[in-house]
């Protein structure tokens, strides 16, 4: 276990909220190889985003408790202080978050956004942070990068924003890179832009990357290993065929199914789940997904199955009844 | 379903600028294109297309600038004050944001009763059991929820009381924007589901405006696809999706990220962005970016003509049913 570059082990993220205690991450536990990409799903409320802002250490500190370990090569984020997370911060774990422009600062060109973090993080000189911020622009594929250098991120497209953010993000060439709905707001071409550069980046630069969507699209064929989150828990996570065609959780199941592919003729009934993600301040001590699944029994209601073992190796599920698995979804090949 | 004798809605030549002069842009830059009765015509393409003011064109929230805008017959770009706010009641438009398209300060029962109470049509007893029905339709309790406020309602519900407000007219046809786009995918597919059953039952027309491929097709019976203010291909869905005739089309099916992990997109992405709609391109407008562009594609612009039985596409080369490279010659007028 010697070359993994991230191990999270029984991570808890509760707020100290007026309507009580929060729970938005419940005990996650997992680790990432070097150069391994991991596809972190889940709807909006399943914890995703938690649990990447406290991989990150990036949560309040106020009103927040953290309990568990996240060991990011070798070295402790849980309590570490502010001053302490600069120090890891763009040199060992970046995050790329959802909306570029909210990430960016808008009064401030986006070349001096990016060599601001040489120039901190690496102390680079104003010359050598310049000729290098205008290498990473080129690099995530900026048309006339040193023209470009000078821009607001106002004259940008938000396709070409995610690149600076994703520029800023590389600068110091992080082990770990966190994307956190990388391409949500954007257009499909866009889309797939961007997904083929952190691949590319990824490759290059010897990195590990947390991939954080609710769209089982981006992570289908760009991750090794997929999370799937419910509840602030991980439910099931295995290797991706095996999510995908040997999932063992019913809500695996109800994710990929209620999803509309291309592939399919116009007019597909979609197989739901009726329901919508649980309140996280009102959970009981049962399974979270039993309000909405329909093979739920007295148990699961009662008591919360934990994270158990299937056939392949590495893949886990956590369901009292779980789906046979003789049951398989191997697609026709 | 393509009865072109009776189309219910025909759009002739629509065109909606904005501004004057030298700024002014052409959103949706003569369009045309016919829906049947009892037909879901989906409308896709990436951000700045037109197709979101193509919808409000139709309803005349913009005014359209020229061409024509036909319901059962009746020219709706002529008429004004009562003829046009009795037109207005044969179609609804439901929109992306679910929560900001509800007042926030009235009651569930009271914003499904909006139109009536606007018309007139219908008070008392007859109001109530109306609006008691339409929530009933939608799957929201009337007795439970009825005099809640949208504030108390997630995102799924909150869409699921703009549909029952848009259906208490009884409209004919339902203009959807982006509907779906903000919800999450178990929510998102009891959404597809409903507006299915609603259209059979309350025998409703639909456009529907998207970005998500996946999900345009799987509610469509024909898709339009635009690119910066044209229709560049209209066609049955299954068709369009299984052979694109347009090069614009198959680079956006190819870019649509698909559940499924063996399928793999890498290969041909679109570079580039779309230009902007302040100085089109001449000609075809997706010559700047397409591969197989001519000299004719920069000083004549294509005009739709039909390939297959209503299946019709704006390109000087349309790719051939193998839909990998173009045609040999041109297809000319």
């Amino acid at each position: 276990m010697s070359t993994q570059l991230l191990v999270v082990d029984d991570l808890h993220t509760t707020f100290r909220t007026a309507a009580g205690l929060v729970a938005a991450v419940g005990g996650v536990s997992f680790d990432l190889a070097t150069n391994e990409t991991v596809g972190i799903v889940g709807e909006s409320g399943s914890g995703k985003t938690v649990l990447a802002r406290t991989i990150m250490g990036l949560q309040p500190r106020s009103n927040v408790e953290v309990r568990g370990s996240v060991l990011l090569d070798g070295h402790q984020v849980v309590g570490a202080s502010e001053r302490e997370m600069r120090e890891r911060w763009a040199t060992d774990v970046s995050m790329v978050f959802q909306d570029p422009m909210t990430s960016l600062n808008p009064v401030m060109r986006i070349g001096r956004q990016i060599d601001e973090t040489l120039r901190v993080r690496l102390g680079m000189d104003k010359r050598a942070a310049r000729a290098r911020a205008i290498e990473l622009l080129a690099m995530v594929g900026m048309p006339s990068a040193e023209h470009r250098y000078r821009a607001y991120p106002t004259q940008l497209s938000g396709g070409m924003r995610q690149r600076v953010v994703i520029a800023t993000a590389l600068a110091c060439s992080p082990k770990l890179l966190i994307a956190d709905e990388p391409t949500t707001g954007l257009d499909v071409t866009i889309q797939a832009q961007i997904l083929n550069l952190l691949d590319d980046l990824k490759e290059q630069l010897h990195m590990s990357v947390i991939l954080i969507t609710h769209d089982l699209g981006v992570v289908a064929t760009r991750t090794s290993r997929i999370i799937v989150m419910y509840a602030g828990r991980i439910v099931e996570m295995g290797a991706t065929r095996d999510v995908f065609f040997r999932h063992r959780m019913p809500y695996t199941r109800a994710l990929l199914e209620s999803s509309p592919k291309v592939s399919n003729p116009s007019h597909t009934r979609l197989r739901v789940i009726p329901g919508r993600p649980p309140n996280l301040s009102t959970l009981t001590s049962g399974c979270a997904f039993a309000p909405r699944c329909s093979s739920a029994s007295e148990r699961c209601h009662q008591e919360r199955p934990s994270l158990e073992p299937a056939e392949e190796p590495g893949h886990v599920f956590a369901c009292w009844h779980p789906l046979a698995a003789t049951e398989l979804h191997e697609a026709p090949r | 379903m393509t009865d072109a004798a009776s189309p219910l809605l025909s759009v002739r030549n629509l065109t909606v600028t904005f501004g004057s002069g030298a700024h002014s842009v052409s959103a949706v830059a003569g369009i045309s294109f016919e829906i049947a009765e009892g037909e879901t015509l989906g409308l896709v393409g990436e951000s700045g297309c037109g197709k979101s003011t193509t919808g409000k064109a139709l309803m005349k929230i913009v005014a359209p600038s020229s061409g024509t805008i036909e319901l059962d017959g009746v020219d709706i770009t002529r008429l004004r004050g009562r003829a046009l706010r009795n037109a207005r009641t044969r179609m609804q438009m439901i929109f992306q944001d679910p929560i900001s398209s509800l007042n926030p300060r009235r009651r569930v029962r009271d914003i499904v009763a909006e139109p009536l109470d606007a018309w007139k049509s219908a008070t008392g007893s007859a109001r109530e059991t109306i609006v008691r029905t339409l929530l009933n339709e939608v799957g929201i309790d009337p007795d439970v929820y009825g005099a809640r406020y949208p504030r108390e309602f997630s995102g799924g519900q909150c869409q699921r009381i703009s549909i029952a407000r848009s259906l208490a007219m009884r409209p004919k046809l339902l203009i959807c924007d982006e509907v779906v786009s903000a919800l999450d995918v178990s929510v998102q597919a009891q959404i597809l589901n409903l507006l299915e059953d609603l259209k059979a039952e309350y025998g409703l027309t639909l456009l529907f405006i998207a970005h998500d491929l996946a999900v345009v097709k799987n509610v469509s019976d024909r898709v339009a696809v635009m690119y910066l203010g044209k229709i560049c291909e209209i066609g049955p869905s299954d068709v369009l999706y299984e052979a694109p005739a347009h090069p614009y089309t198959k680079f956006l099916l190819g870019a649509a990220l698909e559940a499924d992990p063996d399928v793999t997109v890498r290969g041909e992405v679109l570079q580039g962005e779309p230009p902007s709609p302040l100085d089109p391109p001449s000609g075809c407008r997706f010559r700047t970016r397409c591969p197989f562009a001519t000299d004719l594609c920069a000083s004549d612009e294509p005009a739709l003509r039909e390939v297959a039985p209503g299946h019709h596409v704006a390109c000087h080369f349309p790719l051939t049913t193998l839909g990998s490279s173009p045609s040999p010659s041109p297809i000319l007028g």
